[in-house]
């Protein structure tokens, strides 16, 4: 059960992850 | 067979089951169908189907184009409420199913017209059928939520409907990486981005199909009693979703969600030019998308975090919060324009996008406070059309207001201020209409069993 839940949250935590680093990379230039 | 292990009793969870598990199945849907705010990305592509670099006679423009997103918003507020009572009797797997069949059926019919060069097929596709996945898909997980979460209903529902903003977050670049790989001398790789899109979310979607459970009967979670007395405004019984919308708490918390979406699309839809216009010179074009970049996290940010905090302080003062504190930072932000502080502004702005986040992810857990767990997905659903309200109203109140204002000899720093106030008037409506809430009357409540 807890090595479902582990990999559960992995799949959709590692998308959301990319994601919000690759809008920050954008979001930097606003200060850079 | 298949139909057998979509039905709500094939669901209820096992003895022993982990509530955590469920939220990332919601998550799994959110995650997809969050992709229409992203759907942008497409449009100046779709503007050389034909010319492949440069538009051509015959092909589609940015105005015609814009159609497919406010169908697909429209359609979603409308299939909400629609379909909010089937997806609440056949269970979130089936509706989730559903939702995944259609958004991804969405993007394959829209892929034909890209081939035939049909725009109705895109409207019909992406607009009407994915409209359907994005309503359904969207309500699909609330009430399954709140029944495992009796103790943090926000929090659950936050979690899921954090995924829709941050389902814009992946699907910007993914849309980008995925249309420069398949580019080529004679296309601009967007049909073949749309099958990819559609294939991926198809899956992704199932993962939610496959892991979602119910509750069993009766279930709470371990060691978690109701409160012998509840809370003024949490109601200890149920109101049916037929009964519930002609009570005159279901359109004071329409209006309160109307008000607060209203004013973050205005500022969404304008983000990006007003920052540039009103700190000419200080801020260029990237740094704006960067801006707006940064907006998106906080809208996502904010959805988890607003709607945890209200199973602190309450639904009601969560809501005051959002009222008062935006009334007052939006009626600063023509100042902070006029003393030039770009960190200032910004910094108002990423808060006000949070609480416009907070609105959409609270809004579930107050629905349940209100009218109780028994029909809260379908009441949900219903409640959504003041979002395809609020995306009408919010861009034309900022863009028809705004030219009005140009056309009369205003500058276009200062068209921005009286903007800026309009918003602070729609907040005093929501702020209004949240102090007017109270109990609903024991005489709507449900009599019979509440296991619908």
């Amino acid at each position: 059960m807890r090595g479902r839940l582990i990999l559960l949250w992995l799949l959709v935590g590692i998308p959301l992850l990319w994601g919000v680093t690759e809008t920050l990379k954008k979001a930097l230039k606003l200060f850079g | 067979m298949a139909s057998s292990f979509l039905d709500r009793e094939h669901t209820v969870a096992p003895p022993g089951s982990n509530r955590y598990l469920v939220p990332p199945a919601a998550l799994a849907v959110h995650l997809c169908i969050g992709q229409v705010y992203a759907f942008s990305t497409f449009n100046l592509p779709l503007t050389k189907m034909l010319g492949t670099t440069q538009s051509v006679p015959g092909d589609w423009n940015l105005k015609e184009l814009g159609w497919i997103f406010s169908i697909a918003i429209a359609i979603l507020g409308i299939s909400a409420a629609v379909f909010g009572r089937w997806v609440e009797t056949v269970g979130p797997r089936k509706s989730m199913f559903t939702a995944a069949v259609c958004f991804s059926g969405g993007f394959m019919v829209s892929a034909l017209g890209i081939h035939w060069h049909q725009l109705w097929l895109l409207y019909l596709g992406y607009g009407v059928l994915g409209g359907c996945g994005l309503g359904i898909g969207y309500i699909s997980p609330v009430s399954t939520l709140i029944k495992w979460f009796p103790d943090r209903p926000g929090m659950a529902t936050g979690m899921a409907i954090m995924g829709f903003g941050g389902g814009a977050l992946i699907a910007a670049p993914l849309s980008v990486i995925l249309m420069t790989h398949f580019k080529t001398a004679t296309s601009g790789g967007v049909l073949e981005t749309f099958v990819t899109m559609g294939v991926i979310y198809f899956m992704f979607m199932m993962i939610g199909v496959y892991t979602v459970r119910v509750p069993a009967p009766g279930w709470k979670p371990a060691g978690w009693t109701p409160p012998a007395v509840p809370k003024t405004l949490i109601t200890a019984g149920n109101v049916s979703v037929d009964v519930a919308w002609r009570t005159p708490q279901f359109w004071l918390l329409w209006v309160i969600l109307c008000m607060n979406v209203t004013a973050g699309i205005g500022v969404i839809s304008q983000a990006s030019p007003m920052i540039q216009e009103i700190f000419a010179g200080k801020v260029s074009a990237d740094a704006a998308a960067g801006f707006v970049g940064l907006l998106s996290i906080f809208n996502m940010a904010g959805r988890i975090f607003w709607a945890s905090t209200s199973d602190y302080i309450g639904r009601r003062n969560t809501y005051m919060v959002f009222f008062l504190l935006g009334i007052v930072l939006y009626s600063t932000v023509p100042t902070l324009g006029h003393l030039g502080s770009v960190a200032l502004f910004v910094t108002a702005f990423v808060i006000i996008l949070s609480m416009y986040g907070g609105g959409f992810a609270t809004i579930p857990a107050y629905l349940r406070d209100i009218f109780g767990t028994m029909h809260v997905g379908a009441i949900h659903g219903r409640l959504l059309t003041a979002w395809s309200a609020a995306g009408v109203l919010g861009p034309v109140l900022i863009n028809y207001i705004r030219a009005y204002q140009i056309d009369h000899g205003v500058p276009k720093t200062q068209s921005y201020s009286i903007t800026m106030y309009i918003m602070c008037g729609l907040l005093v409506v929501g702020l209004i209409c949240n102090f007017a809430m109270r109990a609903v009357d024991d005489s709507r409540l449900y009599r019979g069993s509440a296991q619908s």
